[in-house]
């Protein structure tokens, strides 16, 4: 009985706490139960009423010394022990019936396969903040935690600075049209575009860009209010593979420090596609693979793949 | 829309108009292409009525009002290597009322009827080319959506029609060298069409057993 020992609990006080607590519960019924009776019949009133009242206070009474007693053997009982490294659910081990209720076996397995998950989460964590592919410069590693919390400062480029890395880019390249709107605050949208080619949504976040959606040359990028349209996609797959290599492009392209340096980059990269319809592919020479055309340009020659043929 | 070639299929060696059309499906169901419901294509001739002739004998220039199902709300007017006029459908009745001016010419009507196919961005339509009740022959459209100039992706039209035409495969249609750097248009697909109808009428000649 060692166990029970360790859990601190007198079994003895615990068994007559039992009884008692049962002795309460049916002095307790016997007070309600004669007052629902209420007054018996006696030859008088008076007598009726005295009988009630001796009645009601004998029940009464008996209630009290009951409760008494178990207040008494409650501080007898004693705490179950808190040093138990499960608390309370350490109880469940004392559970006889293991087969039946197996609670204490599942409850440690599951106990340290979350140990062992936080565990794992951690150097997961560690390796992947070495090679971050958030492209903003305030979350390197754990010291960033204690800093106070700062907007770094390329988040928070004015305006006016957005507007001019934007228009000379527009005029670096004649054959692509960049046109800057702000409809929801200072974020700016940008439509551009490409020839008679293409055209890109790309929705900024001060010099950053958040996303790009590339549709057809005939496709409607507004929507019914007029808006520019930052969530339908393309109707064509062509477009639509596009779309999925330029969100790759925008991971590629990344120097927190210079985000003028990568929008230049993205758009060069962009330009590429001038040549969309045009270029066959650099691998197998044809124009089209499962109905596409090469619809990947590499980042750094620009040289246009299909999407099975880059390396 | 996006540029568009149509093109006339011979008739195999052997074959009737609908086991060519039969032959040529079932190649481009091969190829993964999906059935994308039908389309019509109809086309009718009208004279310059003798009436408004002028003295010096000129010629009368014949005029084409024709539908085409992919824009069911629309009638176009061609004339030969001249202005394309898109309007309502209402354009029929107009047509009857300017009678005076322009007549009907005897069982000219000649239309093509076949099924849609969808593969990739490629929409392809395969029909069979009929003048009053007999088949005279098949065309082949093969639009592609996302381009808009059509010296853009002439290459890589082509190389899609060889897939399935293979030595059938036309040259590039005479629009698009007139339009060098031009948005195409649907006016262009019906040029196209109103050349091929064209070419099909001078066939005509040819007797049933011919086509097979
Ligand atoms: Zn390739």
């Amino acid at each position: 009985m060692a166990d029970v020992l360790s859990v601190g609990v007198n079994l003895e006080a615990f068994a007559q706490a039992i009884s008692a607590i049962q002795a309460l519960r049916s002095s307790v019924s016997r007070v309600f139960d004669c007052l629902k009776d209420g007054m018996r019949n006696k030859e008088t009133l008076e007598g009726r009423e005295k009988a009630f009242i001796a009645h009601f206070q004998d029940n009464l009474q008996s209630v009290n010394r009951d409760l008494n007693e178990l207040e008494r053997l409650s501080n007898l009982v004693g705490k179950p022990s808190e040093n138990h490294p499960l608390h309370n659910s350490g109880l469940l081990s004392l559970d006889p019936v293991q087969d039946k209720t197996p609670l204490y076996s599942q409850l440690l397995q599951a106990y340290k396969w979350s140990n062992k998950l936080q565990y794992h989460a951690g150097l997961a964590s560690g390796l992947l903040n070495q090679q971050s592919l958030k492209r903003s410069a305030n979350q390197m590693g754990v010291s960033a935690k204690r800093r106070p919390k700062a907007q770094p400062t390329t988040l928070v480029l004015p305006p006016q600075y957005v507007d001019d890395v934007i228009s000379r880019i527009d005029r670096m390249f004649p054959e692509m049209s960049i046109h800057l709107s702000r409809p929801n605050g200072t974020s700016a949208m940008l439509l551009v575009t490409l020839g008679k080619v293409l055209k890109v949504i790309v929705v900024m976040r001060s010099l950053f860009i958040d996303r790009t959606i590339v549709k057809g040359y005939n496709e409607n990028v507004y929507t019914e209010d007029g808006k520019l349209d930052i969530w339908s996609k393309s109707n064509y797959q062509v477009f639509q593979k596009v779309t999925d290599h330029a969100t790759t492009a925008l991971l590629h392209y990344q120097l927190p420090q210079m985000p003028d340096v990568v929008v230049r980059s993205f758009m060069t990269w962009l330009r590429s596609y001038i040549k969309l319809f045009q270029a066959p592919c650099q691998r197998c020479g044809k124009f089209l693979q499962d109905g596409l055309p090469p619809t990947w340009r590499d980042f750094r020659t620009l040289e246009a793949f299909h999407d099975t043929c880059r390396q | 829309m996006g540029v568009t070639c149509v093109s006339q299929m011979p008739v195999a060696e052997g074959k009737s108009v609908q086991q060519t059309v039969e032959l040529l499906t079932r190649k481009l169901e091969m190829l993964g292409a999906e059935k994308q419901g039908t389309f019509c294509v109809d086309c009718e001739t009208y004279h310059t009525a003798a009436s408004t002739l002028g003295s010096q004998g000129q010629a009368g220039k014949l005029m084409y009002v024709m539908h085409n199902s992919e824009y069911p709300l629309s009638c176009f007017a061609l004339f030969e290597n001249g202005p394309c006029l898109i309007a309502d459908t209402n354009f029929d009745v107009l047509m009857v009322k300017l009678k005076g001016f322009f007549q009907s010419a005897k069982a000219s009507k000649i239309e093509t009827r076949g099924t849609r196919y969808q593969y990739c961005d490629f929409l392809v339509k395969v029909g069979t080319v009929t003048m009053g009740p007999s088949a005279r022959g098949i065309s082949v459209e093969v639009e592609y959506g996302p381009c808009v100039i059509a010296s853009d992706c002439w290459s890589l039209l082509l190389e899609f029609l060889q897939s399935f035409l293979g030595s059938h495969t036309p040259g590039a249609p005479a629009v698009f060298g007139n339009r060098h750097d031009a948005v195409y248009g649907p006016a262009d697909t019906m040029v196209q069409y109103m050349e091929l109808f064209n070419k099909i009428r001078k066939q005509q000649q040819v007797p049933v057993a011919g086509i097979r």
